[in-house]
């Protein structure tokens, strides 16, 4: 089971001019068992586009979607239920403005399970254990979800979301408008969510760093094609990173330019971390 | 929610895209009057042969115009029923019976049965309803009749088909020009249009350019916030909020969670609004430039001219007959 792309496009009508190609054959198959996969690329190069396939938000022009063993095309069935497979398909837009309207930030967060059917009690609990989980006490539990930060907002939406226990976690720039340390205690949730619950993580994101550090695997578009499909070790070694309109993790880029200044062959410059990175110029100093 | 267009502008460059947004604003107000001064059929036939002309001097596809017509397609036709059913006028052109009995009843409750299963696989709903309509008619006049307990009978008088084509006619001409005015003219332009030609207002209290800027700034805006209720409709319905069915209390519930990001993003997208123009210098009640002023050139003085000679022509009907 899982998510699976076949031959998918997908085009936006446009006034007059017929349409615009947003997604170009994609194919390619998410598992539901703890995958950790950043989608990368260009503004505008589809990655919305993309994560709205995948829980029949919108259906492909061309080709199929399977969610979960249910057959999505351009058509609707009428035998597909649609909304049910938002519950396993769990996605989180990019502005929390989008989603929250609630008098409470407890009612918010239960605004998803009780959609779904689940009982009262059972989501009010539930919604309690997705706000601790994102990193917000209880007292936030009966503050409006309006008068929060950015990144307070961000964090409820999320919980919104999580409450709903999805299989797949899908996240549209979760890290966007957050500081360093948010940005950190987030990433680490999701490591942690898919370590503990082996829930599969999706994610949209810029910052090079992160996929390169957590991601199990990396896909990236560039005009609504899918360019690149692997782990990040195989993605930052390619010599292409520039035309896709990406660039190195910072640790590498600051280990490359190293290695250039003082001319050390021998050095690696893939590195994670800044520890790994002291410790592999230590090796090649010493060496 | 993207087939929503308003103010359906359609880029071009036939004469009316020519003409000063103030010359088609004023000869849509002026032509209106002139159809309302004809009196009979005949002559509100002559002027929609000439509208039809006008449309193909501008080069305007009828097919498009045709497509405006279809929100009014229901008024129209209920416009004609009742005047073709009330109106009591003139000679009798048609009658017959109608038998309520048990058959036909029986007979009318399996129509509105095959009439409702039939709904959700058609494309064409009105088209169908009307069908309907003709079918149950019929079903009454010729089912023979058991038990009858009723008898209704119909009659159509030439008041009621000359009233309604009348109004349906009339009804034609004016969406015509009024279509012609939005599919040619750019929502910026119109509303410049209607600010210098409302600025004699400002005698009466009323501030022209006030005016055409908060028209100007909901054009502007409804696009965007469209595109929004779009998003906010899509981030919900991820966590299970279901638009289409679901019970009334439930619907309730889900409308508020459109409405309540909308109107706090509108809120939010005003104040930075506000913040941008002042930034930029703008101030209230001062007068602005513009980059493209308004002309008006030789098309329009011929424009002015035909819909002079219309309104004197229309008046002119009106005092012989």
């Amino acid at each position: 089971m899982g998510i699976e792309f076949r031959h998918v496009s997908y085009n936006y009508a446009k006034m007059n001019t017929g349409f615009f190609q947003a997604l170009h054959d994609i194919s390619m198959d998410i598992s539901d068992k703890g995958e950790f996969i950043c989608l990368v690329g260009q503004t505008g190069s589809g990655k919305s586009t993309l994560v709205q396939h995948m829980n029949a938000l919108i259906f492909p022009s061309e080709g199929q979607v399977v969610i979960e063993g249910n057959v999505i095309t351009s058509k609707r069935n009428k035998k597909t239920d649609y909304n049910s497979l938002r519950k396993h398909v769990g996605l989180v837009f990019q502005f929390p403005e989008y989603q929250l309207f609630e008098e409470t930030v407890e009612k918010d967060i239960m605004f998803g399970p009780l959609n779904f059917k689940v009982p009262a009690k059972e989501a009010a609990a539930s919604a309690k254990e997705a706000l601790r989980q994102v990193g917000l006490d209880e007292s936030y539990l009966e503050r409006s979800p309006l008068n929060l930060s950015g990144g307070e907002k961000k964090r409820v939406s999320i919980a919104g979301i999580l409450a709903l226990d999805p299989d797949v976690l899908v996240l549209d720039e979760p890290t966007s408008g957050l500081d360093p340390a948010g940005k950190r205690h987030l990433m680490e949730l999701f490591s942690e969510i898919r370590e503990n619950t082996g829930k599969t993580i999706v994610l949209i994101t810029h910052d090079m760093d992160l996929v390169y550090q957590y991601a199990s695997r990396v896909l990236v578009l560039n005009s609504g094609e899918l360019v690149f499909d692997g782990t990040p070790d195989a993605l930052f070694r390619r010599k292409d990173l520039s035309e896709n309109h990406l660039d190195y993790p910072g640790v590498v880029k600051i280990l490359k330019a190293v290695k250039e200044k003082f001319g050390l062959s021998e050095m690696d410059v893939y590195k994670k971390t800044p520890d790994e990175a002291a410790r592999e110029i230590k090796r090649v100093m010493s060496s | 929610m993207k087939g929503i267009v308003i103010g359906q502008y359609v880029p071009g460059t036939g004469f009316f895209y020519k003409l000063d947004p103030r010359t088609k604003i004023a000869a849509v107000v002026i032509l209106m009057v002139a159809v309302f001064l004809l009196k009979n059929i005949p002559q509100l036939l002559i002027a929609l042969a000439l509208s039809i002309v006008l449309l193909l001097v501008g080069r305007i596809s009828i097919g498009k115009v045709l497509n405006g017509l279809k929100p009014l397609l229901v008024l129209m036709v209920f416009t004609f029923f009742f005047q073709v059913l009330f109106n009591t006028e003139g000679n009798i052109v048609w009658q017959t019976d109608f038998y309520f009995s048990l058959s036909s009843m029986l007979a009318l409750a399996a129509l509105t049965v095959l009439w409702r299963l039939l709904v959700p696989h058609v494309k064409f709903r009105f088209l169908l309803f009307l069908v309907y309509l003709v079918g149950a008619f019929a079903l009454l006049h010729y089912i023979p009749s058991w038990y009858r307990f009723a008898t209704w009978q119909f009659v159509i008088y030439s008041k009621g088909l000359e009233m309604s084509a009348f109004v349906i006619i009339r009804l034609l001409i004016i969406i015509t020009f009024s279509t012609v005015l939005t599919l040619t003219t750019r929502p910026t332009d119109l509303t410049q249009g209607l600010e210098k030609i409302m600025r004699p207002m400002k005698f009466i209290g009323i501030n022209s350019d006030e005016f055409a800027l908060i028209i100007s700034i909901s054009l502007r805006f409804i696009p965007t916030i469209f595109d929004e209720a779009t998003k906010i409709m899509a981030a919900q319905a991820s966590r299970g909020a279901d638009f289409a069915q679901g019970k009334l209390k439930n619907k309730v519930k889900q409308i508020v969670s459109l409405l309540v990001p909308m109107f706090i993003i509108a809120f939010k997208r005003s104040e930075d609004l506000a913040d941008a123009m002042e930034s930029r210098n703008f101030v209230p009640g001062q007068p602005r430039t513009r980059i493209y002023e308004l002309s008006f050139r030789k098309a329009d003085a011929v424009a002015a001219m035909f819909i002079v000679i219309c309104l004197a022509g229309s008046i002119v009907l009106r005092i012989l007959t």
